[in-house]
């Protein structure tokens, strides 16, 4: 019974007595890919240090939503609608001080992220949600998607075509339920802003809403909130004009903040709009992992469109040194591919974003659009004409 | 823009062509040998590179698979620009994404001067919507080197690229005879060849 070893063991007892042969195990560890699911359902597939890290984020989450529950049983549930200060003089100086207090608190517990269980409703409230649709009847959502059902028009055919198309593989949204919930979204903001209608990216940016809210409506007034009140106007209609302008400025930005990596990119003709256009276009969730985008989005519903630009900086400072010894267009994108892949620490990258990008302030960017808005219009205009020149020399 | 290096060439190379059109599947199945039956959307632009060896040079491609959408249309010349060669997608089964094709050919043949297209159709499944013979002669009307592909069962794809990678100019004909191949076809290449060199 005991004699008789199978030959698998033997061959591992051999193996194990020559471990000169071996590779290191961090080499080893580094070289073997595993399929996981995140915290959000999506499929990762990373090395066993990055299940490592996903792990410690896990806890880290868990810690963070002691802190928020502290808060919560000592300055009662909704203590963080309680931060606007200079309401009418009717407050007192305690309540002045203890809301600004508040405010100071909270701007710094966003930044360490929101618990999961508690980002429905933190972002409902903080972002303006909750006050844009309190602002219509409450039947607004339901009656909007009963008016629209069975509509078609050219955005209800490309939200169909784009329905299994986004996550695919995802345990909810690539269901027949997930995709009637994302359509019903989707179709129903097509409706109540045609300019925007629908634009590829708020599929990815909708279905991650609809996954962190777990309500259609709620994320439905997220999206909305977002596109209306949010990020700068024009980013996702007809030229997409506003993301012209976000790239203008974010290559001005990168040349302040980054300049030897602006210089370096330069030289090898690497327009960094090659890779950031779909960072602002959907917001990370096709490039960061899914809790790393929605620590990013914390802050963007707090702070405003601005953090975007930080965000962004912050992976092209990461990896500065590696960036500069780039030769190619491809290895550009292959550095910033395999970081933003394995970002799995949303601390590594939010630490850089908020600590060394240096601050900037909704003014200053405010600023620098305006000051690209007739130049992208300029641009864009002139290619119009060029184009139904074309038209008309081919007539 | 193609440059060489010894017998090393590098290539970029541009996808474009109406959204669903099959593009990323396309250069999915060419750079990878994958098929999925739903390809994530692409936003903006995704990049691929691949490498191919043809006669005794080395075509490394750097492709650039954009998004179909109209409105992302702005932000084509990005992509395009400095471009060796541009793939134009459509879907045989869908007469618009034919019509936007050839308004992809009119803008490049006019935005970029240089250039070696090629139209590929790929099979979505379904009837037929556009008619091959009408492409084809298209085709050969605007000189751009025509191919059916099919991602799906991995028809002509790697083909496309390789009559592209035989088609690319050579800066220095003198010491790199294969750029003489695109003698070879005259009939679909002639044109292609001489806007190229």
């Amino acid at each position: 019974m005991y004699g008789t070893k199978s030959k698998i063991d033997l061959a591992f007892e051999y193996q194990s007595q020559i471990p000169v042969l071996r590779p290191s195990i961090h080499s080893r560890r580094a070289n073997l890919t595993v399929k996981f699911q995140d915290l959000y359902g999506f499929t990762v597939e990373g090395n066993v240090d990055d299940v490592n890290v996903l792990n410690d984020v896990r806890e880290k989450v868990r810690q963070q939503g002691r802190v928020w529950w502290a808060l919560e049983a000592s300055k009662g549930a909704n203590w963080y609608l309680h931060t606007t200060i200079g309401q009418g003089s009717a407050l007192t100086s305690s309540l002045k001080f203890s809301a600004l207090a508040n405010a100071i608190t909270l701007k710094k517990l966003i930044k360490k992220g929101i618990p999961p269980v508690l980002r429905p409703k933190v972002w409902f409230s903080l972002s303006g949600a909750a006050k844009k649709k309190s602002t219509v009847p409450d039947s607004y959502y339901d009656d909007l998607t009963k008016a629209v059902e069975g509509k078609v028009t050219p955005a209800t055919r490309q939200i169909d075509h784009d329905l299994p198309r986004t996550f695919p593989g995802h345990p909810w949204l690539d269901t027949p339920e997930g995709h009637a919930a994302l359509r019903r979204v989707l179709v129903a903001y097509s409706f109540r802003d045609s300019d925007v209608g629908y634009c590829q990216g708020l599929n990815y940016v909708a279905a991650l809403l609809l996954l962190v809210m777990k309500t259609e409506e709620d994320a439905f007034w997220m999206l909305a909130v977002l596109l209306e009140n949010v990020l700068v106007s024009d980013c996702y209609t007809n030229n997409l004009s506003g993301c012209h302008v976000e790239q203008r400025v974010f290559k001005d930005l990168l040349a302040k903040k980054c300049p030897r990596i602006a210089t370096h990119l330069e030289a090898l003709e690497f327009d960094v709009s090659l890779v950031t256009t779909e960072w602002f276009l959907c917001l990370f969730s096709k490039s960061l992992p899914s809790e790393t985008t929605l620590r990013v989005w914390d802050v963007i519903f707090f702070e405003g469109a601005k953090v975007i630009f930080n965000v962004a900086l912050a992976i092209f400072k990461m990896k500065e040194d590696q960036l500069l010894l780039t030769h190619h267009v491809g290895e550009v994108i292959n550095v910033l591919q395999m970081t933003t892949h394995h970002l799995f620490d949303p601390d590594d990258l939010l630490t850089v974003a908020f600590d060394q990008i240096g601050s900037m302030t909704t003014n200053t960017i405010s600023k620098q659009r305006k000051k690209q808005e007739p130049e992208v219009m300029k641009e864009l205009d002139q290619r119009i004409r060029k184009l139904n020149s074309l038209k008309a020399d081919n007539k | 823009m193609a440059t060489i290096g010894h017998n090393n060439l590098n290539a970029k190379l541009v996808l474009l062509g109406d959204m669903g059109a099959g593009k990323s599947s396309l250069v999915l199945r060419f750079v990878k040998g994958q098929f999925l039956e739903f390809q994530e959307s692409t936003i903006g632009a995704a990049f691929f590179s691949q490498t191919l060896a043809v006669n005794d040079a080395t075509v490394k491609f750097e492709i650039w698979d954009t998004a179909g959408q109209e409105r992302y249309h702005s932000l084509a010349p990005m992509y395009y620009r400095g471009a060796a060669a541009a793939i134009i997608v459509y879907d045989i089964t869908s007469s618009d994404s034919f019509s936007r094709a050839k308004k992809w050919v009119q803008e490049l043949q006019k935005q970029v001067f240089e250039r070696n297209m090629n139209l590929s159709n790929t099979r979505i499944g379904g009837g037929w919507g556009v008619e091959f013979k009408e492409a084809r002669v298209y085709a050969e009307e605007n000189g751009l080197f025509f191919m059916e592909t099919s991602a799906k069962s991995a028809a002509n794809v790697n083909d496309v690229f390789y009559e592209i990678a035989k088609r690319l100019p050579r800066a220095q004909p003198a010491q790199n005879p294969t750029g003489m191949v695109l003698v070879d076809r005259p009939a679909e290449g002639s044109r292609a060849a001489s806007c190229c060199s």
